[in-house]
Formats: structure tokens, C-alpha cells, sequence
């Protein structure tokens, strides 16, 4: 294994170990706030002693939580949803299920990855800048952004840092979009057509295609907000602005286009994070139900419509925002319709479980879970979807619980699921099977507990980028609940030390497992 | 050209246009919320570059690889030199600046695929003539 | 089997939370408001339907079909079946999307109402000041280089207008009940956002745009309104209150606000 490899399994390898140094960094920047969130005034040296200015004698600023924010959803949007599910996953098995040798284009494949890694590399510099990482969020609405260090300390090198980062991932993701899309339509098995592929190439497919127009889109957006920044343009930048009682020269520029921009990409981003997951459930489910996947064709036409449709929705992320209210109206009622083609996908999957002999092995533990939660974290998009409703709920704990539920928990249990499934083909060893359970209780049990209450949070009206709880009468109402929540994110962090404890002893000691262990029916389980 | 080499190309066709056209469209609104748009001085010999993306084309059609890059290098040249003269705080003239310096990425990146894999990178070269004259056309025309 | 048991548990526990008072929306103190909470709980109703037929669904499956050494079903599709349920879907979500369209055509499509009081809100890094038009009834003009949050004068009213010497400036916005309120929302530097719970009504402030907001409280009170745009270091300290007040105390206040102004 060199560190340069062009072979898929070894990038695809590589990408599942970057999202995983990136999803623990991820979870212990949640913990670090969820710590705070609950104890505003504690002083702790190890705060101190990590971010000397940003918590002077162990008391975090918010400004440094906001920035533990911005690079934990940064983190955990790009670094570890986007790329285990398609990049990780889809580099490994892509290839071996539709019978090819390896990736379309395998240097550009390696160049994929060593951009992404740079990306990341250049998102965790920002922690180590002067005035440190930024604190506008993933979202980095302007002018916020856009006008440097004036709006705040990290607003300064950090967030060009963090702008140069996502630009170079839309690089390695248009890369890794082109490969996977190629690899699919001119490298499949004479005897495979396009309904002949697992669900997991059609939500690999499906989802390279959504990468290749939306990073493209957030590349632009990206170049452009860098040069409001840097070369005193006015892209997003309107005139007559005071910031920090200084006069800005700048004039005409609209911040509500950057936010069309972003959430051009932001919006089809959640589906970039879901749709692999999709596929790999849908295999999960059957191959341990005993039966072919329910409505196999309906399943490969609802993860193109979500595809599609994914690309028209984006503004009910900007009800609020002052667009013009009906372009709402418009957003609502297809923001509504994409959410057919998603409880299409569950019935489908129910009906695959109906009447099948059920093996409940850890994998099709994180399958169900993955069902239940996608239920869970889905309907309450049918709240958020109507833009009446919305106005409440907008910026509150209800939106945060929401996507963790959909976009980042299901994912993560697709992820699950498939490390199960996929180590005896990656390893020739089994996951251990009972510790594999057990984190998935814990953690099936402890996602509940931290992202249902947050809802609650949510009907109390309790915004959400807020370092603390204290200057509102109201928000002292909720901080039982917070409290409550905390220890659900102990509980939940420390379930996930059973997988990586399992994870890496399994490569060594796990089992011995047979060529095809799980009786799948898929190409590649079959001899290499 | 294989068929991978094809397809690859096309996709890639496809990203950029997706890059330019949120240029476009950012510019359409950018243009359409303010009333301090100036359409950018363009000099007039601006439109004899132009010919050189097609030039450069039907140069690698003829397999004269080498000439079809010198071609191509100076569409680039006359672009950074048109780059020089664009003032960032006007709006009109800072759009007509990202997009001259996408396409020039684009053109440079051309050339070198021609360098590197010969007539097999022509539909990507052809692409960058064509989105050149669409770019000229946007700020000669529209703007 | 654990899994089942554990699906039908968790959602369990979901839906009891629903059953507790505390962390709940404030009451409601608007017309609006109340068409708010009531397609609210429309929404709520159906969503609560789909959520335990599908998680109870979900959880009887696993067990009836846990591994006992039946065969299984050979049943791979059925197109029936799938128009069916992409059909019915459809219609439940998009009569949904119609329904709720309602409440938000009363905050947004609302004609201007002749009577509705005027109040200019600006918002900065991290602050709010609102503004009401003097004894004139005309808001003077504004002149950002006069602008002087020290010097009470955070909108920067231009002291050569004399129909601004006599504009009232507040850090807290008072409003009559019963009267239409008509917002004109401003920020000088970067987005805020103007939220009252009790109202159901939340604006982003995006500088560069005067965006309107109107609503009608109907019950005096003091309401906290909390940024919920993210703004910067002090977001979570960018307090206001909205102070509804009967008429005459309200008319009190602002008789008093009037003579206090000084002419600049």
C-alpha cells in the first residue's frame, strides 16, 4: 500500500480513514460545546491550554464556540458525509460491483483524494491563525464574511481559509464526480445495463451526478465571496454599511445572492450525504430479509427524482431570508413533492422486510435504525417544508434536530451499516458481531435521546448559534432539557468508542470470514 | 479517442458550463438589483481573439498539435493583458474579470491537455473556443 | 426482537414527550398567531399518523418476520402497489403545502393597511433601535455619516431635515394593541434577524433592504425578542423586547416620548 496509490480499494480506504479522523475530531468539537452550552461559566485548563486566546485561563469566548461550530459543521458536512459514503465506499466497491478493474481514471482518482486531504488540512490551519478559525457557520452568509476581520475575530485569515478549503474540495469532488459517473457508464460489465446494477451504483451514480453540477455552484460562489474579501469587490456586499462604526465604500452588492448560490449546492449537498446511503440500506435490508429488493425499479426512479428534484428546492432554506414571497409559495409545494419520492424509497423498504426471513446481524441492526431515524428525521420536513410554518421554527433547535436526524445520523448509520456488510470483503475478517450491537443499542438509543428533545427546544422558540443560554428569560425554561442533552451526547460519544475499539481489533483478531458470509447476491462477493 | 477519454470530456464540459453559468446567473441578478452597473470598456481588437479558439481547433483537427498551442497560448496572453486594465470596485468590469480569468484557467488548462495528450484532449479544446466566443458575447452584446 | 421492542419503545417515548406542558410555544398574542398554532396542529396530527403507522410498522415487521426457518417471500414488486402509495404520498404532502400556504400569504401578501403605525427597526452588531415618526407623522431623512450610537442617534437622522427633529428613537419597540404595526426592518452592517415568539413571526434584516413585517398584537405584555440570524460574537446577546400596551397607556408613553426628544 503506498501512500500514492492509483488503486480504487486503497483510495477508497483512505477516504473511510479521513472521515474518520474527521468524525471523531467532529464529535469532540460537539462535546466541547455541548460542555459549554450547560456550564457558560466553568474554566478549563485544557480550553486554555488548546486556544490560548480564544478561552484566556480556561474561559471560552464565544467567539471561539461560534468557531467550534463553523468547523464542526464544516467538518462533518464535507469531510465525513460527503466523502465516506460516495468517495469511501463507492471507490471500494464500485469498481468490484460492476464487474470493472478498477476507477475510469485511477490518477485522477488519487488526485481526488490528496486534494481532498489538502482541503482538510487547510480547513484545520484556520484553527491556528491569527484571530483563529472563523465563526460564520458552514453556511458563511455574507456580509459576515465577507468584509474580514472587522465583523470578528476569525473573520479575518481564517475564514479565507476556510473559503480556499471548500474551493479545493469543489475541485476534488468534481474530480471523484467525473471518475465515478465515467467509471458507471462506460466500465460496466457487457452484461450489466444500467437496471441491472445494485441500488448502491445507482445512489453512487445519482449522487455524482448532483455532485458535479452543485460543486460547480459553490465553486463560484466560493471565488466570488473570496474577492469581496480580498479585491474590494461588490458581489454580495451592499453600500451604506457601518461595521464596527467605520464606513464601507463598498456599494450594490446583494447578500440574498450568495445565499442562492450556496444553497443551489447546500440544498442538493443533504441529498449528496443521503442517497448512498439510500442504495446501501436497500441492499442491507434485502440480503438479510432473504428476498429481492421490493420494487427494485421504483427504487432506481425515486433516487433520480430526488436527484432532480433536489436541484429546485433549495430556497426553503430562505423563507426568512427577504426573497420574494412567492418564490416561497413555489419552493414549498416542490419542497413538499420531494419528500414523495423519499417515503416511496420506506414503503419500499418496509415491503422488502414483509414476508422475509430476518437476520438480525449488526449490520441489518444499523439498516433498521437507519429506517426508523429516517422516518424520524424525515416528517418533520413536512413542518419545515410549509414556509408559514417555517417562519417559527427557522434558526431554532428544531431545524438543528432535524438535519442531524436526516442528514447526518442516517448517514452515519448507512456508514455503520456498511463498514458491518463490507469488513469481511475489505479485511477477510469479521466486525465482532456482539460488540457490533451493543454500539449500535447505545448509539440507537442515544441519538434518540439527544435529537427528540431538541425539538422541544425547538417549539420553545430556543435559537440555535447561541454560545450560551443566559441573557434570555425564556431560555432559562429549556436549560433542564439542554442539561439533559449533554449527557446524552456523553453517552452517545462514549458508545462510539465500542466501534472504534471493534474497528481497529477486528482487522487484526476478527474472525476469519468465508469468501461471501452474508449469502449476497451481488458481483463482488464473487472470487477477484 | 477512446470512450472513456469522450465521456470524461463531456462531463467535465458539463462542470464548467455549470461554473459559468453561475457566473452568468450571479451576474443577471447582480445587474438587475443595482443601478450602478457600467457595462466594462472593452478595447475593440478584443473580438479578433476570438478567432483563435476555432483556429486552434481546426489546427488540432490537422494534427498540428504544436501550432494549436501556440494558438491557444495566445488567447491566454491577450486575456491576462485585458485582466491588467479591469478596475475590481466597478461591478461590470469585476464580473468581466472572473469570467476572463475562469476562461483563461480554462484555456491554459487546454493547452496543457493538448501538450500532454495530443488531438485526444480536442473536445475540451473545442469546448474552451466556443465558451470564449459566449464570454465576448455576454460583455460585447449584453452587458 | 430487542430491535422491535426497542423501535416501538423509542418512538414511544417520542410521542410521550408531547404529552409534557413545559417546552412548548408561548402563548399566542396575535390573530395570526393563533392561524399559526392551528395549522400547526393540523400539520402535527398528520405527521404524528405517519410517524407511528410507519415506526409501528416498521417495529411489527421485525418481529413478525424475525428468523423462525420460514421461507421466504419471493415477492419482488408490484407496480400497483407503488403507483398507489407514490399517488397517495403525493396527495397528503401537497394538500399539506396548500393548506399552510394561508398563514404565510397573511404575513407576507398582506395589503398595507391605512391605519397601521410605522416603526423603523434598525439593527447593528449587536443591537436593535426602533424609530417613530414624530407629531408630523413623517420619518426625517437619514444621513449614515451622522449616524452616532453614543450620541442617540443610531438611525443618523440628519439634523438639516427639519422633519426629522422630531423623530422619536427607542431601544425597546412599543406598540398598541389592537392596532396594525407595520415594520420597517433595516440592518447597517451584517443580517440579523427580528424574531417574537408570541407573535410566530420571524424576519431576516439583511442590509441593503428595507424588508416590511406586519402583524397586530392583540394582548399587552412584554416579549423578548432574540437575534436569530447569526451576527457575530454577541449574537446571543442581541436582546430586545417588543411591550405591547393597552391604547391610552401606549398614547401616555408616546405623548411623554415627544416632549423628551431633543432637537438636534
Amino acid at each position: 500500500m503506498t501512500i500514492f496509490s492509483t488503486d480504487h480499494k486503497v483510495i477508497g480506504k483512505q477516504y473511510i480513514g479521513l472521515a474518520l479522523f474527521s468524525v471523531l475530531l467532529g464529535i469532540v468539537l460537539s462535546l466541547v460545546m455541548r460542555f459549554h452550552l450547560v456550564h457558560p461559566d466553568a474554566k478549563v485548563k485544557l480550553f486554555g491550554a488548546l486556544w490560548p486566546d480564544g478561552a484566556p485561563g480556561g474561559q471560552m469566548t464565544p467567539e471561539l464556540y461560534l468557531s467550534l461550530m463553523t468547523i464542526h459543521g464544516t467538518i462533518m458536512v464535507f469531510f465525513v458525509l460527503t466523502t465516506a459514503p460516495q468517495s469511501g465506499f463507492g471507490n471500494y466497491f464500485l469498481p468490484l460491483q460492476i464487474g470493472a478493474h478498477d476507477m475510469a481514471f485511477p490518477v485522477l482518482n488519487m488526485l481526488s483524494f490528496w486534494t481532498t486531504a489538502l482541503s482538510l488540512l487547510t480547513l484545520l490551519a484556520a484553527f491556528f491563525v491569527e484571530g483563529g478559525a472563523p465563526l460564520s457557520g458552514w453556511t458563511a452568509y455574507p456580509p459576515l464574511s465577507g468584509l474580514g476581520r472587522i465583523t470578528g475575530p476569525g473573520q479575518g485569515l481564517g475564514q479565507d481559509l476556510w473559503i480556499l478549503s471548500i474551493a479545493l474540495f469543489c475541485v476534488a469532488s468534481l474530480m471523484a464526480a467525473i471518475n465515478f459517473i465515467v467509471t458507471i457508464i462506460e466500465l460496466r460489465a457487457p452484461d450489466m445495463g444500467y437496471f441491472d446494477m445494485p441500488l448502491t451504483c445507482w445512489g453512487w451514480f445519482v449522487t455524482a451526478l448532483i455532485s458535479l453540477f452543485a460543486f460547480a455552484v459553490l465553486l463560484a460562489g466560493g471565488i466570488l465571496l473570496l474577492l469581496d474579501r480580498t479585491a474590494g469587490t461588490s458581489f454580495f456586499v451592499p453600500g451604506g454599511l457601518i461595521v464596527n462604526d467605520q464606513i464601507q465604500t463598498r456599494s450594490g452588492g446583494s447578500p440574498i445572492l450568495f445565499q442562492h448560490l450556496f444553497w443551489f449546492f447546500g440544498h442538493p449537498e443533504v441529498y449528496i450525504a443521503i442517497l448512498p446511503g439510500m442504495g446501501l440500506i436497500s441492499t442491507i435490508l434485502s440480503t438479510f430479509s432473504g428476498k429481492k429488493v421490493f420494487g427494485y425499479k421504483a427504487m432506481a426512479i425515486a433516487l433520480l427524482a430526488i436527484g432532480g428534484l433536489g436541484f429546485v428546492v433549495w430556497g426553503h432554506h430562505m423563507f426568512i431570508s427577504g426573497m420574494s414571497p412567492y418564490s416561497s409559495i413555489a419552493f414549498s409545494v416542490l419542497t413538499l413533492a420531494v419528500g414523495v419520492p423519499s417515503a416511496v424509497k420506506t414503503f419500499n423498504w418496509l415491503a422488502t422486510l414483509w414476508g422475509g426471513r430476518l437476520r438480525f446481524t449488526a449490520a441489518m441492526h444499523f439498516a433498521l435504525g437507519f429506517v426508523s431515524i429516517f422516518i424520524t428525521g424525515g416528517i418533520t420536513g413536512l413542518i419545515l417544508g410549509q414556509p408559514g410554518l417555517d417562519i417559527y421554527f427557522h434558526d431554532t433547535y428544531f431545524v438543528v434536530a432535524h438535519f442531524h436526524l436526516i442528514m447526518g445520523v442516517a448517514a452515519i448509520f448507512a456508514i455503520f451499516a456498511g463498514l458491518h456488510y463490507w469488513f469481511p470483503k475489505m479485511y477477510g475478517r469479521f466486525l465482532h458481531e456482539g460488540l457490533g450491537k451493543l454500539h449500535f443499542y447505545m448509539t440507537f438509543i442515544g441519538v434518540y435521546a439527544v435529537f427528540v428533545p431538541l425539538h422541544f427546544a425547538g417549539f420553545v422558540g430556543n435559537p440555535r448559534r447561541y454560545p450560551d443560554f443566559k441573557e434570555y428569560e425564556f431560555l432559562k425554561a429549556v436549560m433542564p432539557l439542554h442539561i439533559g442533552v449533554t449527557h446524552a451526547a456523553y453517552f452517545l460519544a462514549a458508545a462510539q468508542l465500542i466501534f472504534l475499539f471493534n474497528y481497529f481489533w477486528s482487522q487484526r483478531r476478527g474472525a476469519a470470514a468465508p469468501a461471501n458470509p452474508w449469502g449476497a447476491t451481488t458481483r463482488e462477493w464473487r472470487d477477484d | 479517442m477512446t470512450n472513456t477519454a469522450r465521456a470524461g470530456q463531456t462531463l467535465l464540459i458539463a462542470a464548467s458550463s455549470m461554473f459559468f453559468a453561475a457566473f452568468t446567473s450571479a451576474m443577471v441578478v447582480r445587474r438587475g438589483l443595482s443601478g450602478d452597473w457600467i457595462a466594462p470598456p472593452l478595447p475593440a481588437w478584443i473580438w479578433a481573439t476570438m478567432l483563435l479558439g476555432p483556429l486552434a481547433s481546426w489546427l488540432v483537427q490537422r494534427g498540428q498539435i504544436k501550432s494549436a498551442m501556440a494558438a491557444g497560448a495566445m488567447l491566454v496572453a491577450s486575456q491576462l493583458a485585458l485582466l491588467s486594465n479591469l478596475r475590481m470596485a466597478v461591478i461590470g468590469e469585476a464580473f468581466c474579470a472572473v469570467l476572463i480569468a475562469a476562461h483563461a484557467a480554462h484555456a491554459a488548462a487546454g493547452v496543457a491537455a493538448l501538450g500532454r495528450f495530443g488531438a485526444r484532449a480536442g473536445l475540451f479544446w473545442h469546448f474552451v473556443g466556443a465558451l470564449w466566443i459566449y464570454v465576448l458575447f455576454l460583455f460585447g452584446v449584453w452587458a | 426482537m430487542a430491535i422491535a421492542i426497542l423501535i416501538a419503545a423509542l418512538a414511544g417515548a417520542t410521542l410521550a414527550l408531547f404529552f409534557q406542558p413545559r417546552w412548548w410555544f408561548p402563548d399566542a398574542i396575535s390573530a395570526h398567531a393563533r392561524a399559526y398554532d392551528s395549522q400547526f396542529a393540523l400539520t402535527l396530527w398528520v405527521i404524528g399518523c405517519i410517524f407511528v403507522l410507519a415506526q409501528g410498522g416498521l417495529a411489527w415487521i421485525a418481529f413478525r418476520y424475525r428468523d423462525q426457518g420460514q421461507t421466504p417471500s419471493a415477492n419482488s414488486g408490484n407496480n400497483r402497489l407503488e403507483i398507489v402509495w407514490t399517488v397517495a404520498t403525493a396527495a397528503v404532502f401537497l394538500a399539506l403545502a396548500f393548506a399552510g400556504q394561508g398563514i404565510w400569504a397573511g404575513v407576507h401578501l398582506a395589503v398595507d393597511d391605512p391605519r397601521a403605525l410605522h416603526v423603523e427597526v434598525m439593527a447593528k452588531q449587536f443591537a436593535w433601535s426602533y424609530r417613530y415618526a414624530g407629531a408630523d407623522g413623517v420619518f426625517g431623512r437619514v444621513d449614515i455619516r451622522q449616524i452616532d450610537d453614543a450620541g442617540g442617534n443610531p438611525f443618523g437622522i440628519d439634523s438639516t431635515d427639519p422633519k426629522g427633529a422630531d423623530d422619536i428613537t427607542a431601544a425597546i419597540l412599543r406598540v398598541p394593541a389592537g392596532r396594525p404595526v407595520e415594520l420597517r426592518l433595516k440592518s447597517r452592517d451584517v443580517i440579523h434577524n427580528f424574531f417574537v415568539r408570541e407573535l410566530r413571526l420571524k424576519q431576516d434584516v439583511v442590509p441593503g433592504m428595507t424588508i416590511p413585517l406586519r402583524f397586530t398584537a392583540d394582548k399587552p405584555g412584554t416579549y423578548e425578542v432574540p437575534c436569530s440570524e447569526l451576527c457575530g460574537l454577541g449574537h446571543h446577546q442581541m436582546r430586545s423586547a417588543l411591550v405591547v400596551m393597552p391604547p391610552d397607556a401606549y398614547e401616555e408613553w408616546l405623548q411623554e416620548a415627544r416632549q423628551k426628544v431633543v432637537l438636534p
